[in-house]
């Protein structure tokens, strides 16, 4: 565990050094945050200028829930993308053998192998909205509520990234996949709102074909005092299954890579 | 007798690859519907390699060198047959097993191309868990032998293909492994790039007792460093031993080079005496049956007006391209 560890360390280490060989990137990715953050507060005026609330979110809360949105918006673009991206590279190039032969579990090497330490701002970003939201005397917070938040934070993590290395791995058998992680990322713009304020048959869509819902809204759900007890147990079976399917997938994948379809 | 480092019995591989003519129709409909047939890229290949011995693995593009040696390294599953590294079978891919092999693939590189290798080194590091003293013995040991001591600490992607090379073959080897597949490891190099990579191979071979099953298109790098070839061809064992009996078997012929003056006026008869392979205006090589040779040579110098000739066997390129250009009783294919 502790080599694993020291790996995820070295990467990260890494994901600096390399990251600091550029250093007008920062700038670039910077300007970038600042200008979706914008976006999400320009959305939330107009809508507020019409109404007082969203399918029952008030405006304070509707903030959180873009807070949210930054956070695990910016843990994906963090580690989780970039990483996944790099495999599709690899399997391209053929370099994914590299990893495959190292005397460590794969999964682990290609989950982390590139850290984009810059995405950092929209996590920064995010906990500063919260922040400012919850400065607020009329927002209310109690310990379990931060407990809940805590916990479906973490089962949104593990959704996602479980549901990212899937998409990834299909790679093992279409090689170029891109567009499907393109896919995914339009669909997350979705999570700058809660999903419930959309129609049915999309709200599934984001619910379970892609899991936006379980990685913002229930999030935000839990940090505004309206997720149940159920609901979160729920998300965490899910994010439990999700985490077995998407490891029996990967290694499925591999033996199907190693056998080259024979 | 020491078990072999490398055992292959009746090794085979098949692939089923999409195939598809050229074309944008072709294309569109290979898009909907692709049609996939099996294709023998190692078809029951078997030899055995003693620890620290150096073989060279020859063939051309497509015999199933690299398909071979990544069922060796555990990267693909045999279809048949069986290999053993060290008793250890490769495609479980058990951590004991890794740690004793590395794969080498010129045309692959596994170090962070923004970062100075140093740093890559140091993940292999924590890869396979290498203790501090022994890391830096290691490495430093391995800087002074390819002499990049200082090339280690510039980003990779400023370095020239020939010290990239050197570095990635470093990060191949700070965890000692005991067998190396080295896949092309001087390809696109420069001849003396190409010779450093090679001393340095023959000294890790010897300091270490390494075993080694290396590919190279280039022979010079054959004759340096391999005592034993092994050929494939079509996915088809050729030929496994020395490499002088290769060319003894492989080449019944001799080669002549004549300089003759003048030369003009001669091109109709100098097919007589045997197959032209080279003409120029003052000279000629001429491809003859190794058992002719006194009785052709007596014959030039009578009937031409000869000024110079050299006898000699033919080189390993060319005894090499003889033997691959042979027909095979099956259609050559693409690696994967």
């Amino acid at each position: 565990m502790s080599r694993y560890l020291k790996i995820v360390a070295l990467y990260v280490r890494l994901g600096i050094l390399n990251e600091l060989e550029y250093r007008a990137n920062f700038f670039v990715q910077l300007f970038q945050s600042v200008l979706s953050l914008l976006l999400s507060l320009g959305g939330l005026s107009v809508i507020f200028s019409h109404t007082g609330t969203l399918n029952g979110w008030t405006q304070s809360e509707l903030l959180a829930v873009a807070g949210v949105y930054f956070i695990i918006g910016g843990i994906i673009r963090l580690v989780i993308e970039p990483s996944l991206w790099r495999l599709m590279q690899d399997v391209r190039e053929g370099t994914l053998d590299f990893k495959l032969l190292k005397p460590v579990d794969a999964q682990v090497l290609v989950s982390v192998n590139q850290v984009q330490m810059w995405k950092l701002i929209d996590i920064v970003m995010g906990l500063g909205v919260l922040a400012v939201v919850f400065a607020q005397p009329q927002m209310q917070t109690d310990p379990l509520r931060a407990l809940f938040f805590v916990l479906a934070l973490l089962c949104g993590g593990v959704i996602v990234y479980s549901f990212y290395l899937m998409l990834a791995t299909i790679s093992f058998w279409f090689v170029k996949v891109d567009n499907i992680l393109v896919v995914f990322e339009s669909m997350y713009e979705a999570g700058r709102y809660p999903v419930g304020i959309y129609p049915g048959w999309l709200r599934f869509t984001l619910t379970f074909l892609v899991p936006v819902a379980f990685a913002v809204t229930i999030p935000a759900e839990a940090l505004t005092g309206r997720l149940s007890a159920e609901m979160l147990a729920l998300g965490g079976g899910l994010a439990l299954l999700l985490a077995v399917v998407s490891r029996l997938f990967w290694l499925y994948g591999v033996r199907n890579y190693t056998g080259a379809s024979a | 007798m020491t078990p072999p480092a490398i055992a292959i019995q009746s090794l085979r591989k098949t692939y089923q690859v999409s195939q598809r003519e050229a074309g944008t129709g072709a294309a569109l409909r290979s898009f909907f519907r692709r049609s996939t047939k099996d294709v023998v890229a190692v078809d029951d290949i078997s030899f055995t390699v003693q620890p620290g011995e150096i073989v060279g693995f020859l063939g051309p593009n497509g015999a199933g060198k690299t398909t071979t040696l990544k069922m060796l390294s555990g990267l693909l599953y045999p279809t048949a047959g069986e290999c053993r590294i060290h008793g250890y079978i490769p495609s479980r891919r058990e951590a004991a097993f890794l740690r004793q092999i590395t794969l080498v693939m010129g045309q692959r590189n596994q170090l962070v191309w923004d970062l100075p290798a140093g740093d890559s080194f140091e993940l292999n590091r924590a890869i396979y868990s290498i203790p501090a003293a022994e890391y830096q013995r290691t490495l430093a040991e391995l800087t002074e032998l390819l002499e990049i001591g200082d090339l280690i600490k510039k980003p990779v992607r400023n370095l020239s293909l020939g010290e990239r090379m050197k570095c990635e073959v470093a990060g191949a080897l700070l965890h000692r492994p005991s067998v190396l597949f080295l896949d092309e490891p001087t390809i696109g190099l420069d001849v003396t790039a190409q010779r450093r990579i090679r001393e340095f191979i023959a000294a890790y071979n010897r300091r270490h007792g390494a075993t080694l099953l290396l590919t190279s298109h280039y022979m010079a790098d054959v004759e340096a460093l391999a005592q034993r070839v092994v050929v494939i061809h079509h996915g088809r064992l050729l030929f496994d031993g020395r490499l002088a009996s290769l060319v003894e078997r492989f080449s019944p012929h001799k080669t002549i080079t004549l300089h003759v003056e003048p030369l003009n006026g001669h091109d109709h008869d100098l097919a007589q005496y045997g197959q032209v392979i080279e003409r120029d205006a003052v000279s000629v090589k001429l491809r003859i049956p190794k058992a002719e040779t006194a009785r052709i040579t007596g014959r030039l110098l009578a009937e031409l007006p000869v000024t110079d000739m050299t006898i000699e066997d033919p080189s390993i390129e060319e005894v090499i391209e003889q033997v691959f250009n042979a027909p095979a009783d099956r259609p050559a294919e693409a690696q994967p």
